[in-house]
């Protein structure tokens, strides 16, 4: 009785897919960008940034018929867990989506790349692409490496790179350095790194400390700590609540120490903190000012579409977005063309697109991009005010993609299918 | 009425064996999840609804059931031993019970708030710690790992999983279902309602609380290695107290007091949470606003309202029920209309590309799409409709609670001691 | 010394924002045995309407709103919500309130965006108080200590030394032969809850001028108040303040030393076996300080279950 009322099903359904399939065939397949990110609860205001950033963005790979019959964006929320992740990535999938997009958390992204490359193995011809604009932990350039996955962000290490470059030049760095960071991955890659450079740009490390994610009200402990140190310069990974808080509390504490900070561009953060914030340092992707007229003018395109400055994070995702079109380009597809992602894939390894900052190209190795990054400092001088304050970012130096780069991890033994 | 019960358990299960030949890739996902939360729930309800137990730390029990279910896969995927892929649930079950022992010695020394305090520090400590110990736990990015095939079947069809949780659960559930009619399972009532005659009774009741405990934790952990097994994954978050929050959410929405109304909750509150967050992003306000109307008007769960009604409604009861009860959905849907529109509204409106948009047209009113309509922000016509359907609905609630309340007489007047004797 | 110094005036004045906290859940969980989860959500919105009057009226009518607002709420929601799900007991209550945090939060992102917002003390407060050690003492620091101190002086005086205090006593461990003396019950369980969620109110509107007033700054203290509490002993003003000033100590001092637990097998000459066995042996305290305040409730409820200075199992 099951069987029958099985094969019954199963050719009513082959009938209707085959109905369906010619209906297709005929029709556009436009490319699905599934983004599968945190928009609901705690963490849901980095993924909304991701969001805007994108939108923006596909307006002009779109306006570009960079692919004939259209780009399109699908919205997922993980609500910021990782298998609740897995199953929207599932879902997108099953919904037609090419490419994976998100950004907001190392953790996310770890079950991300691990799930499209499980995915690929299981369904060749069906691959599906990891396209990360901000999981920044080092392993996913590096041990976890693979074909389908392409990082549009930087990482720990070329941020870093360029901001204690940039300081350095300027000879705001100092010879005392104290790195105080978040207990998580991006936390100890900052804090390793940091340690390694020591004698590449001549500064003594006077102590470190990692501590809880996100937890602690009160970080005057660690101030004093800090003090005691009595450090030129501190390089911080942190971010969110924790960024603010420990600048605030140095900053009442009268501690006279500059901070290197790869978040401190995040929007609330600056009015937050008020003139505390003067005088410290932050590597980022993009601020309006870093290249002249350009990026000024790219900054108020976006704004008077966005409402915003592009600030944070949305830097090298919109230049992301334009790589992916530029991808799409040299794939010079026809109207009603079947997607190979795969192609696409290859195509991505060569990609390269010009920004107001200057250009941004993939590198084949690791698959990690090498975009410019942009030093800044806090500053009332700077001519884009944040956050409705009299401060802002007042470029120290913008740093062009292939002087950012970082050589590629031995760790990272990308297997390429073959073409 | 046993041997209807037992039919019509088989043709649900019936329905169940079908169901991947009829459903989307996506629901058969989303069903997946709901029977692995249902069984998490029903799990949890084995120490709260049955001993009283109220733990607030249980995902430490689903996360351990977790990791050593993807442990176990990794050891299986590096050829170290070979153990068929349907059966590493038993690691997660071994792996919960052993842990639920240890935590549970300790914390069932304490009853009541004190009880459920131990668990949530246990499970608190060990959502910290977890991170931070990249060789077990992988780091913040957790351990990934892939089914492996065994007995011909090749794991990497979602369909393929699906059957694999469905028999677990199925499994699991009769067993905890079993489980209550054994003396243990009567003891916990007993242990529930007074320890202190249980342990007049010569009973070791510390004893009987660790173990009924850890039996919980034992199904938890089969429903842990369940998510492990079907997202290939396990990530620390597990154990986090968000994760502990639901299932105990999850569990009074479908109402403790009954056996199955925990896994109804469950599976109801996944799917709610699945298709709300894809479609707004003040879903949880909404979740926030059902959890707060449960309570308030159906304190024993979606389980205890089916439960009181095959229990009260007389033969032939529910014909007088069906108007007044549409009566109140009407309500309830003119309510609910208002508010989401009114909260999807202010999102739209107060949201920066909006403003954006306000800015560039010179500060004229630039009207929304909200439901593929447009609406003008500055025109009463737009905000007289939430007003208008939140004070219908608020006009017709009176009337509808007065006429269900006679009908719920009606329907179940004559049949007053079937209640009692049943 | 000055590590001694410097961490005991950091551990004192963050036990005592702590406390001011967590002192309105010692009356609302401790005495009348109401599990508010969405104690810390009041917080959060007294930080936010004092944003709010910062913006508008000024600081100090903030300071004196945000109370009497979020005591408003409270006196809704004891006499709407929590007053009908109380006789099912502790889990509607957690729940009832759970779904209060999400709408609280919810509604507050609605209308004040994800990121925190500038909520700024008056700049006639943001001065040194003294300077010791080279390290400026904030004086709003000390401002915030003050205001909890009052909390609790007020409270303790107000429960041992006037007729209402005793009543409320009463009124918790003998509800009924209170209501059989005349004493309407549910007013006094009604005005202990508004009271509790005022203190929570003033205490967002004070600390949200110093530390920043985010949609997440409830999240942090969500769990934690409960700890206060427990670890105080139920009901016990005096109880939650040490409880508040030992985990603020402990946390303060524990961020300066770097043991771990490899140091220990070092003594026995087991240290580079536990540095290669890493994870929880080479976990350093400074670390997974803010983390301890589990592990010291653990501790204190399985030596000693009625918490430090509470009286009742």
């Amino acid at each position: 009785m099951k069987s029958v009322l099985k094969g019954m099903a199963i050719a009513g359904l082959s009938t209707a897919g085959l109905a369906a399939m010619a209906l297709a065939s005929a029709q556009a397949e436009p490319l699905k960008i599934a983004m599968v990110e945190t928009l609901s609860g705690g963490q849901s205001s980095t993924g909304k940034m991701f969001l805007a950033a994108v939108e923006f963005a596909l307006t002009k790979v779109n306006a570009d018929k960079a692919w004939p019959d259209g780009v399109q964006l699908l919205q997922y929320d993980n609500q910021g867990g990782a298998s609740e992740a897995a199953d929207k990535v599932k879902a997108a999938i099953n919904d037609g989506a090419h490419i994976i997009i998100q950004g907001a958390s190392s953790a996310i992204g770890g079950q991300i790349t691990s799930d499209v490359q499980k995915w690929n193995q299981r369904n060749p011809g069906k691959e599906v692409m990891y396209f990360n604009i901000g999981a920044e932990a080092m392993e996913f350039t590096g041990p976890k490496c693979h074909f389908y996955h392409f990082r549009w962000n930087g990482n720990a290490e070329i941020r870093l790179r360029a901001m204690l470059t940039a300081m350095k030049n300027a000879d705001v760095l100092g010879k005392r350095i104290y790195i105080i960071g978040q207990n998580y991955s991006w936390g100890h890659d900052v804090q390793k790194l940091a340690n390694s450079y020591a004698k590449e740009f001549g500064y003594e490390v006077v102590g470190d400390v990692i501590h809880d994610v996100n937890k602690i009200q009160d970080f005057a402990p660690y101030v004093a700590k800090i003090k005691e140190a009595n450090p030129d310069t501190v390089i911080t990974g942190n971010w969110s609540s924790d960024l603010l808080l420990l600048m605030k509390a140095a900053g009442d504490a009268g501690l006279k120490v500059r901070f290197g900070a790869y978040w401190l561009d995040q929007p609330g953060n600056i009015a937050n903190a008020g003139a505390t914030a003067l005088g410290h340092y932050n590597v980022s992707s993009f601020y309006p000012e870093s290249n002249g007229a350009a990026s000024e003018k790219f900054a108020e395109e976006y704004k008077t579409k966005m409402g915003a400055y592009p600030v944070w994070v949305q830097g090298h995702t919109i230049h992301g977005i334009w790589g992916l079109g530029e991808a799409l380009k040299g794939l010079s597809g026809k109207a009603g063309d079947k997607i190979s992602v795969k192609a696409l894939a290859f195509s991505m390894e060569k990609a390269k697109v010009s920004t107001s900052l200057g250009d941004v190209s993939m590198r084949a190795d690791d698959h990690q991009a090498l975009i410019p990054l942009a030093v800044a400092v806090v500053s009332k001088d700077a001519k884009f005010k944040t956050d409705g304050t009299d401060m802002g970012f007042k470029p120290l130096k913008l740093i062009s993609g292939a002087d950012a780069a970082a050589p590629v991890s031995p760790e990272c033994k990308m297997v390429r299918p073959p073409a | 009425m046993t041997r209807l019960r037992y039919l019509l358990i088989l043709i649900a299960l019936g329905v169940f064996a079908i169901l991947p030949v009829f459903l989307s890739g996506n629901l058969l996902n989303a069903i997946i999840k709901m029977m692995i939360s249902a069984l998490f729930a029903l799990a949890f309800t084995l120490a709260m609804g049955q001993a009283g137990m109220l733990s607030f730390g249980h995902a430490a029990y689903y996360g351990l059931g977790a990791f050593a279910a993807v442990h176990a896969m990794r050891f299986v995927e590096a050829g170290a031993f070979s153990f068929p892929t349907p059966l590493i649930p038993l690691a997660g079950a071994a792996v919960g019970f052993l842990f639920g022992l240890l935590f549970g010695w300790f914390a069932t020394q304490r009853s009541g708030v004190y009880f459920s305090m131990v668990t949530l520090a246990l499970a608190e400590l060990l959502y910290t710690l977890a991170p931070t110990w990249n060789s077990l736990f992988g780091g913040e990015s957790g351990i990934s790992t892939i089914r492996g095939a065994s007995w011909g079947i090749s794991f990497g069809d979602d369909a393929h999983v699906y059957y694999l949780t469905l028999f677990w659960v199925t499994l699991a559930t009769w067993c905890l279902w079993a489980f209550t009619r054994t003396p243990l399972g009567r003891l916990a009532l007993a242990l529930r309602d007074n320890e202190h005659r249980v342990r007049f009774l010569g009973f070791n009741t510390h004893m009987a609380r660790t173990l009924i405990f850890a039996l919980s934790c034992l199904f938890t952990g089969v429903a842990g290695a369940l998510l492990a097994i079907a997202t290939e994954a396990a990530n620390y978050t597990a154990f986090s107290s968000k994760a502990s929050a639901d299932v105990v959410l999850q569990t009074f929405i479908g109402g403790a007091g009954t056996f199955f109304g925990p896994a109804l909750g469950a599976a109801s509150m996944t799917f709610f949470a699945r298709v709300t967050s894809d479609l707004t992003r003040s879903w949880l306000l909404y979740q926030g606003l059902l959890f707060v109307l449960v309570m308030l008007f159906v304190p024993d769960g979606i389980g205890g309202l089916i439960a009181e009604h095959s229990k009260k409604v007389k033969k032939g009861g529910y014909k007088a029920l069906v108007l007044p009860y549409l009566l109140c959905l009407v309500t309830g849907l003119l309510l609910l209309a208002g508010v989401v529109f009114l909260v999807e509204s202010t999102h739209i409106l107060l949201s920066d590309g909006y403003i954006a948009k306000t800015k560039s047209s010179g500060g004229a009113a630039v009207p929304f799409s909200f439901f593929g309509q447009d609406f003008n922000p500055r025109s009463w016509v737009t905000w007289s409709i939430p007003i208008g359907l939140l004070l219908a609905g608020a006009a017709l609630m009176p009337a509808a609670m007065k006429v269900t309340g006679r009908a719920w007489l009606h329907a179940t007047q004559s049949a007053p001691a079937q209640g009692e004797t049943a | 010394m000055e590590y001694l110094v410097v961490s005991t005036l950091n551990g004192v004045v963050h036990g005592l924002l702590l406390f001011m906290v967590s002192a309105g859940l010692t009356l609302i969980f401790g005495m009348m045995g109401v599990l508010n989860f969405s104690h810390a959500w009041f917080y959060m919105l007294g930080a936010y309407i004092g944003f709010t009057c910062t913006r508008t009226i000024g600081f100090w009518p903030g300071i004196i709103l945000a109370p009497l607002l979020v005591g408003a709420l409270g006196v809704f929601v004891e006499r709407y919500m929590l007053r009908r799900v109380h006789k099912y007991g502790h889990a509607h209550e957690l729940l009832l309130t759970f779904g209060l945090a999400f709408i609280i939060e919810e509604v507050i992102k609605l209308f004040y965006g994800d990121f925190p917002v500038s909520y700024q003390m008056p700049s006639y407060m943001r001065f040194a108080a003294f300077t010791i050690f080279d390290t400026n003492y904030p004086f709003y620091r000390l401002f915030i200590g003050g205001v909890a101190g009052l909390i609790f002086v007020g409270l303790y005086l107000l429960l041992t030394r006037t007729r209402i205090g005793i009543i409320v006593r009463a009124a918790t461990f003998r509800p009924t032969t209170v209501e059989a003396l005349g004493h309407n019950l549910p007013v006094i369980f009604m005005g202990v809850f508004a009271a509790g969620a005022a203190l929570a109110g003033l205490a967002g509107a004070v600390a949200g001028a110093f530390f920043p007033t985010s949609p997440n700054m409830a999240t942090d203290f969500g769990t934690l108040v409960f700890v206060v509490t427990v670890v105080g002993g139920l009901g016990s003003v005096e109880g939650a303040l040490i409880a508040s000033l030992m985990i603020g100590l402990f946390i303060s001092f524990s961020v300066g030393l770097n043991w771990a637990l490899a140091d220990l097998f070092g003594i026995v000459g087991l240290g580079p076996w536990a540095q290669a066995f890493g994870g929880i042996l080479t976990l350093k305290l400074s670390t997974i300080a803010n983390s301890m305040p589990f592990l010291l409730m653990l501790f204190i409820l399985l030596v000693r279950p009625a918490g430090l200075m509470g009286d009742r199992q």
